[in-house]
């Protein structure tokens, strides 16, 4: 293409302002500017926070995983249902994510930054136009996702801190079901969003959401997390212990299923880091166990129902052939049937792997996701529901998990014999992570969408409560 | 699966190695930089380094005579914006030294370039244009609300919030029934709260459509009365006024049940769905089919005079033309004068004409000619080659249907055109006097079953029908006569008797015999009718020729001749009938 030659708006409507697009979730927090195709920054949701000589210190990002500091320990400004907690750092970690990569640092105080010392002698200049400039978000629009069942509250201070806080001059709040929907051409569809914490089924119709059809459920990537950890306890020949990488000096290869004969590191009591930061990193290697070996049942039907021909479904799966997995200390072992189990739950309460430790109650078949889907559409209009089958939008990093979108096909079609079903679920890892980021990004780059922003001017006419009435 | 695999299933010997002739088919594509002759001298190995570096590509040479046109970050306002808001986005500075150099393919931007770095506050934001909002009806005043759309359902309140909610989100009633959450006034909750608590209602859908269009279509009666609207604002408010919320919700309910459906009742409609789509399939065939023969069948009815094609001789003669026509088509001149005749379409029905003609030119050498039934023909030349010489008795040839004839006339005719032929007369007023006749006679103008006995009674039919209308010619024109002298006997009657009264007053006696040989008259025929019966047409004829010899004789004779020929009419037609009964 010529670089010269722009490409014509009538061809994609599109025209950037160089809007930010923010996509909080409770894993990860996207962020990057409309127009590109993928987040330029992306960063864990997850901070750490150490005292170093009693001053506190906080680490954001990747930086996060790298060193155990003496005492540090791991939160998320999120809460486990999708709805920020933490004002204060959520504030943080998002502004970290964009200023980190996008829009270079903010700059210090003016007043302290040694450059406008003044000189003996000398007046002080006028300095009232600085302060405008030292926001981060000064020159870019905003534009951020919400979960779909977002307070009111909530909303109105987002965007409170997105205009006083960063500065910027324009802002608009879009729920991330409807950004996923754009993401995949459709201003009408059902976003099936299988994010970490949560699993969220959001009816979309001519690009907003239908409060009334909005589920979510906590059996997201962590629940399913939570479910391996209970197959690891209940293992045989061992139970298995995850031991993360930072805790291992060295490691021997073993043969499968024996102990593994790992050197570990001792951390002495002062100097080890918190246990919420081991947890994170034993999550970081069960995520990798989740894309390595964990396996949805393809259906028809459930794991545990027989197939048509007599032979139960679990029989059919245990003579698939197993997968292999290695732990950090070198422990191995094939999974065969195990690995469909640790899923089952999301589509079969029963099939739960019991484990009274575990921070998650055991699910109930109101919380699976063909019953999500089913009470979305019972929450809708009898009219919209045909098409909104016609277009399932699955979304979220955790719908990565192999099988998911035949399983959820075969549901669909077992449930609604009539309509056409079909599952829009993009192939490509990055799009189906970044679903909603990139519905955003296309979103803010659209000619057509500059005039639903909130200005700047608006905000400070109506206050805050103006979010409600224009983010619809 | 590669073709080892399959020689080892086929227990094939292994190839010592792959067929080295299509490696060299590969031709080395020689890289850009290098000129052909260059390329040339390197031979068949070219060395290993890369010649060729990667260049940009760069713009078209046509181009670089272009100057650039730069860009540059330029503020916008967005007029479907009401607060001003100021983004910025890149632009193309306006070129304005060289317009006239762009290529053309640049021309569709030309209204963007003018929107330019330096904001002209005339030009409109491109986008600010699709900013559009559905059409609400106006919003009610207090007066018009209590006169006209006061609903003991609807508060005023509820309704002002279904107005608002319906302009908010432009009539998509999906999203609106969705996001209706009416919180009836608080003070009024605390008044009621004492006295009955105010039970809330669901409106649905339904129920929100129905107020609305009923509020709509009012408004725009409001504005127009019903007699002044333009058809289209009538269409509007008739298809408003005549929604049914209960119509609607039964649909919905029954949607439900639909989408709701079983397995087993989706496969069942989809078996007969396949029923249905074969049975009307075959349907269709069928009508196709019968459709087809229908075209067959009908032949298309002729609009010119085909007179002239009924008789054998005319329908020689199309087929004389029809070759004819053929043949000048075909320009077969290029095989010389006797070119048609190996063309098979010339000469299939020039030897068939002939095996006719010899067929019918040939009955002298067998006894019996070919009959109209061509089994009888093949039965009687069947018993003429057995045996040559055997005569067949009359009941014989009355069975197979052998006939003699004197004399026959060349070529193929019908019996009918024959028996047709004697309808025909010479002059058309005869033959229109014929076909009444015979009309009269109920005998069709044309036979159905022309036999040879049937044809032989229609020609005696044709033949006494032809008498007896001559006979009646006769008869008008003797008739005729008679009253010319009839006239003229009484006026010399009365002329004498004038004469008389004038010369003596007394012709009473005179006058009184007269009606005495009237009398005579009138019965001498009925006593001659059955005498008469015998031999009518003589008589009929001899009256005729009397008539004729002595025009203008005596009025008395000549009236019992009219009687008589009368009385022979009348015979003669029962005579007819009779052998028509026959």
């Amino acid at each position: 293409m010529n670089p010269s030659i722009p490409p014509s708006t009538a061809e994609y409507g599109g025209d950037e302002v160089s809007a930010i697009v923010l996509d909080p979730g409770f894993s990860t927090t996207r962020a990057g500017f409309a127009g590109e195709d993928t987040p330029k920054s992306l960063i864990p949701t997850y901070y750490g926070k150490y005292a170093v000589e009693g001053q506190e210190r906080l680490i954001f990002s990747d930086d996060v995983f790298v060193t155990p500091r003496p005492g540090l320990s791991v939160h998320n400004p999120m809460g486990r249902d999708g709805i920020v907690e933490d004002w204060d750092m959520a504030e943080k970690v998002w502004e970290y994510s964009f200023t980190s990569r996008l829009t270079g640092p903010r700059p210090g105080n003016p007043f302290q930054n040694g450059l406008n010392d003044i000189a003996d002698g000398e007046l002080p200049t006028e300095m009232d136009g600085v302060e405008t400039e030292e926001k981060p978000l000064a020159d870019s629009p905003l534009l951020m996702s919400e979960c779909g069942w977002n307070p009111t509250k909530a909303r109105e201070k987002t965007i409170e801190i997105a205009m006083e806080k960063w500065g910027t001059p324009a802002f608009y709040l879009a729920r991330n079901g409807v950004l996923a929907a754009f993401a995949s051409g459709k201003a009408s569809a059902l976003v099936v969003d299988i994010g970490a914490s949560n699993i969220s089924v959001t009816p979309v119709h001519d690009g907003m959401i239908l409060k009334r059809g909005v589920q979510h459920s906590p059996l997201g990537g962590d629940y399913i997390s939570s479910q391996i950890r209970a197959l690891f306890k209940t293992n045989t020949p061992q139970p298995i212990t995850i031991t993360p990488h930072y805790l291992i000096s060295s490691k021997a290869a073993v043969d499968a299923g024996q102990p593994s004969l790992a050197k570990y590191k001792t951390f002495p009591p002062e100097k080890a880091p918190d246990a919420s930061y081991r947890t994170l990193l034993e999550e970081r290697t069960l995520s990798e166990f989740k894309e390595c070996v964990v396996q949805v049942w393809p259906g028809p039907n459930k794991l545990s129902a027989t197939g048509p021909n007599g032979v139960s479904n679990e029989e059919v799966a245990k003579n698939n052939p197993g997968r292999p997995f290695e732990f950090p200390d070198g422990y191995n072992q094939v999974f065969g049937l195990d690995r469909y189990r640790v899923v089952e739950s999301l589509f079969d309460a029963k099939a739960a792997i019991p484990d009274p430790e575990s921070p998650f109650s055991a699910p109930t078949q109101a919380q699976t996701v063909p019953e999500l889907i089913k009470n979305a559409l019972n929450g809708v209009d009898v009219d919209i529901r045909p098409h909104l089958l016609a277009n399932v939008v699955v979304t979220g990093a955790s719908s990565l998990l192999h099988g998911f979108t035949d399983r959820l096909n075969q549901e669909l079609m077992q449930s609604y014999p009539g309509p056409r079903v079909r599952i829009s679920a993009p192939g490509n890892t990055a799009e189906r992570k970044f679903g909603s980021w990139i519905g955003g990004s296309i979103l803010a780059s659209l000619g057509t969408f500059h005039q639903m922003w909130i200005s700047k001017k608006e905000y400070e006419e109506h206050g805050p409560t103006i979010v409600e009435k224009r983010c619809k | 699966m590669a073709a080892a695999d399959v020689r080892d299933m086929l227990d094939l010997p292994a190839e010592g190695q792959p067929r080295p002739h299509k490696k060299q088919k590969v031709v080395e594509k020689r890289p850009e930089g290098i000129t052909r002759e260059l390329y040339a001298l390197l031979g068949e190995r070219a060395p290993p380094i890369a010649i060729n570096e990667n260049r940009y590509k760069g713009r078209p040479k046509w181009m670089s005579k272009l100057r650039v046109r730069p860009w540059c970050m330029a503020p916008f306002t967005n007029e479907a914006r009401s607060d001003g808001l100021v983004l910025r986005h890149w632009q193309r500075q306006i070129d304005t030294a060289k317009p006239a150099l762009e290529g053309p393919e640049t021309e569709g931007e030309e209204p963007k370039q003018d929107e330019g770095a330096p904001p002209t506050p005339d030009q409109e934001y491109l986008f600010a244009k699709y900013n559009v909002k559905a059409r609400v009806p106006r919003r009610y005043t207090d007066e018009e609300y209590n006169r006209h759309l006061k609903s003991d359902d609807w508060t005023r309140q509820e309704t002002d919030y279904l107005m608002d909610l319906v302009e908010e989100y432009n009539l998509r009633w999906v999203i609106i029934a969705d996001r209706y959450d009416f919180q009836p006034h608080p003070v009024d909750a605390e008044t009621n709260n004492s006295a009955l608590v105010p039970t809330r209602q669901v409106r649905t859908m339904e129920h929100m459509k129905a107020r609305y269009y009923f509020i709509a279509a009012s408004m725009l009666a409001l504005e127009h009365p019903p007699s002044e609207m333009s058809e289209a604002e009538f269409e509007l408010h008739e298809k408003m006024m005549k929604f049914e919320p209960e119509r609607e919700r039964a649909r919905k309910e029954l949607a439900a049940l639909q989408l709701e459906r079983s397995a087993d009742a989706v496969r069942e409609e989809g078996v007969l769905l396949e029923e249905l789509k074969r049975i009307t399939a075959n349907e269709q065939n069928f009508i196709a089919e019968r459709k087809e023969l229908y075209s067959r069948l009908e032949v298309p009815i002729s609009v010119g005079n085909t007179t002239m094609y009924q008789s054998s001789q005319g329908l020689s003669q199309l087929l004389q033309t029809l070759l004819q026509a053929d043949k000048s088509k075909k320009r077969r001149s290029i095989l010389g004068p006797e070119g048609a005749a190996p063309s098979p379409a010339a000469q299939t029905p020039a030897p068939n004409a002939n095996a006719r003609d010899s067929r019918g030119d040939t009955p002298s050498n067998a006894p019996a000619a070919p009959a109209n039934k061509k089994a009888a023909a093949a039965a009687a030349a069947n018993k003429e080659a057995q045996q040559n010489i055997r005569t067949l008795t009359p009941a014989e040839e009355a069975k197979y249907g052998v006939q003699h004839h004197d004399r026959l006339a060349p070529g193929v005719q019908f019996r009918s055109d024959r028996a047709q032929k004697l309808t025909q007369a010479k002059s058309n007023v005869q033959t229109q006097k014929l076909a009444a006749a015979l009309a009269e006679l109920e005998v069709p103008l044309r036979l159905v079953m022309p036999t040879e006995r049937v044809c032989k009674e229609f020609e005696k039919l044709i033949h006494s029908v032809n008498l007896l209308l001559d006979a009646r010619k006769v008869a008008e024109k003797v008739e005729s006569e008679i009253r010319v002298l009839e006239a003229a006997k009484q006026e010399r009657e009365r002329k004498a008797k004038e004469a008389k009264e004038k010369e003596k007053p007394e012709v009473k006696t005179e006058q009184d015999d007269n009606p005495a040989p009237a009398a005579d008259v009138t019965a001498e025929p009925s006593a001659a009718a059955p005498s008469a019966e015998g031999q009518t047409e003589t008589t009929g004829d001899k009256e005729a020729d009397t008539g004729r010899g002595d025009t203008g004789d005596v009025a008395a004779r000549e009236a019992t001749s009219q009687k008589r020929s009368a009385s022979v009419l009348s015979t003669t037609s029962d005579k007819s009938t009779k052998r028509q009964k026959k």
